[in-house]
């Protein structure tokens, strides 16, 4: 090999292109297959709703069985004060549906598809994204029931708030969607990681206000402000407080909190979107 | 003219570190053993050739010289990590069959599926789904799971799938020996006609007289380099020299790579590998 070959080959060494173009691609890309995106979901709705007796029952079902569950554990056996404590809890178990559900499909989208994506070129990031999306569809089935304990149940909960839900859910898609690309990219390097998730999410819901309220941790933490500081870095905290506030109080979600959420999960999915792209070259290689 | 395809320096690399560990705790032991062997391996380097429009290469080899990488990298799977390619033109690659298939949806849905996976648009899709199903021959089978399709059915479809569109650039992988006697010479009738219909093809094959008879180019393909190109009957028969030497273990005498051949100067030259599409 000559040394003219050597300068040559320099000549042509690929460039990686920069932050904002990698961010425009990605958008062009997903906005240029967004029919794929709606193909996953729907191939995965069907599936889920395909070879069970109640088919697609079971996604109004699976919410409310959660929800006995734990009203079982909290309202009946620890003898909880709170008032209409099954609404209390389903404000967080439907949201919290649709993240887990996301990231468990996550962790294999990719790793499932090896086929395809060592035989067809097309860009990897609608398979995290349809997860993220396959996720939407399980909490707005989910707010059949929710409507429906409103109404029927608990009218005196009901108010006009209950109108800014699809803002918040708007803010918890962009988490969400943050969290998704970062999973499913780091699972083909790390097939672990899927092992890890299932625990990791299950402390993850402990430790939100979910069975139980924000103000039971202001109550617990008010000689420690720093640990109440820590507690509410987690994003569902506001989250899950924001869902309570406009469904179960019927009052004005705490806007501070909830932007700060935003402006955080922007900068996550930011991230994400670049750790994907960068990451997104090997994949045809290493799964 | 402009080429159809034009590959400079191509050079693609695997990371042997890390397709080889998987977990965590592999990785681990990597980091705390020292490391042995070397950590990368070049799969193609220095590749470098054109198809101009209405010509068709084919691409010998013995095993692991690097041919379905080489497609891979064509059609876009792989990036190039050295080197730059460019293909003018709707590519189509029938690399292996099957691809796109949801086992729990119906073929009708696998089709829609495998034609968004493609980027086909959809009104398009829709408007070639009957002539996908007729050339699959799957009658009634059409609207079934696919997990309940035999191989031989699920062959039918992804081929009928696959040459569905008309590309500008074919890519071939040797998938002419699908199915019952009856569907593969269907299918080489396909493969024939859009071969006919293609600007440019570039034909992997282990069947040398494929590459005799449709093709008006070869490379010989050797642990990642061109090491022979020009007339298909040249490289076939060097190929088939060198074969014959490894059939009675003899290692033939190591070819030099033609590194360069055909490449202008590059002063100025493009700085990134683009993709034409």
């Amino acid at each position: 090999m000559s040394q003219t070959s050597e300068a040559i080959r320099e000549a042509y060494r690929p460039r990686r292109p920069g932050i904002l173009q990698t961010l425009i691609e990605t958008a062009r890309e997903v906005a240029s297959r967004r029919r794929l995106i709606v193909y996953l979901v729907r191939a995965d709705l069907k599936k889920r709703g395909a070879d069970t007796l109640l088919g697609n029952l079971w996604w109004i079902l699976d919410p409310l069985l959660t929800m006995l569950v734990y009203v079982v554990l909290i309202a009946i056996i620890f003898q909880t004060k709170r008032e209409a404590y099954p609404l209390f809890v389903f404000c967080a178990i439907l949201p919290w549906k649709w993240f887990s559900s996301s990231i468990a499909d996550a962790v294999t989208c990719i790793t499932t598809r090896e086929r395809i994506i060592k035989q067809v070129n097309f860009p990897k990031v609608v398979l995290p994204m349809a997860a993220a999306a396959g996720g939407v569809a399980s909490f707005a089935f989910g707010l059949i029931p929710l409507f429906a304990m409103l109404i029927f149940l608990y009218g005196s909960h009901l108010t006009a708030w209950v109108l800014v839900l699809p803002l918040i859910a708007l803010v918890q898609f962009v988490f969400t969607l943050g969290v998704t690309l970062l999973a499913s990219a780091v699972t083909v390097f790390y097939r672990d990681v899927g092992n890890v998730a299932t625990h990791f999410l299950r402390i993850w819901f402990y430790l939100s206000p979910a069975l139980y309220g924000a103000d039971q941790i202001a109550a617990l933490t008010a000689k420690r402000p720093e640990i109440a500081t820590i507690y509410n870095l987690n994003p569902f905290a506001a989250l899950f407080e924001s869902y309570r506030d406009i469904i179960y109080y019927g009052q004005a979600p705490e806007w501070g909190a909830l932007g700060l959420v935003l402006g955080e999960s922007v900068v996550l999915l930011v991230i994400a979107v670049l750790v994907f792209r960068r990451l997104e070259p090997a994949f045809a290689k290493v799964i | 003219m402009q080429p159809a395809i034009d590959v400079r320096l191509l050079g693609v690399r695997y990371n042997l570190r890390l397709t080889r560990r998987n977990t965590v705790r592999d990785s681990f032991k990597n980091m705390a053993r020292r490391r042995t062997g070397p950590s990368h391996f070049w799969a193609l380097r220095d590749v470098s050739f054109r198809v101009p429009p209405g010509e068709s290469l084919a691409v010998i080899g013995p095993n692991g010289a690097g041919k379905s990488t080489l497609l891979q990298v064509l059609a876009g799977i792989l990036q190039p990590d050295e080197g730059a390619i460019e293909v003018n033109g709707r590519i189509s690659s029938l690399l292996t069959l099957g691809a796109g298939f949801d086992p729990e949806l119906s073929g009708r849905d696998n089709i829609l599926l495998a034609g968004a996976f493609m980027g086909i648009d959809h009104g398009d899709m829709v408007a070639r789904m009957p002539g996908v199903i007729e050339f699959a021959n799957l009658g009634q089978f059409i609207d079934a799971p696919i997990k309940t399709y035999s191989s031989g059915m699920n062959a039918r479809l992804g081929f009928s799938i696959a040459t569905a569109v008309e590309p500008d650039v074919l890519l071939l992988d040797e998938v002419l020996g699908t199915g019952d006697a009856t569907f593969r010479a269907k299918s080489q009738a396909r493969v024939v006609e859009l071969m006919k219909a293609a600007r440019a093809i570039v034909l992997v094959t282990h069947d040398m007289s494929w590459a005799r008879e449709f093709c008006n180019h070869a490379v010989l393909l050797e642990r990642g380099n061109v090491v022979a190109a020009g007339e298909p009957d040249d490289v076939v028969r060097i190929h088939e020299e060198r074969s014959e030497l490894r059939q009675r273990s003899i290692t033939p005498e190591e070819l030099q790579p033609i590194v360069d051949a055909g490449l202008e100067p590059v002063a100025g030259g493009p700085g990134r590998g683009s993709r034409g599409r």
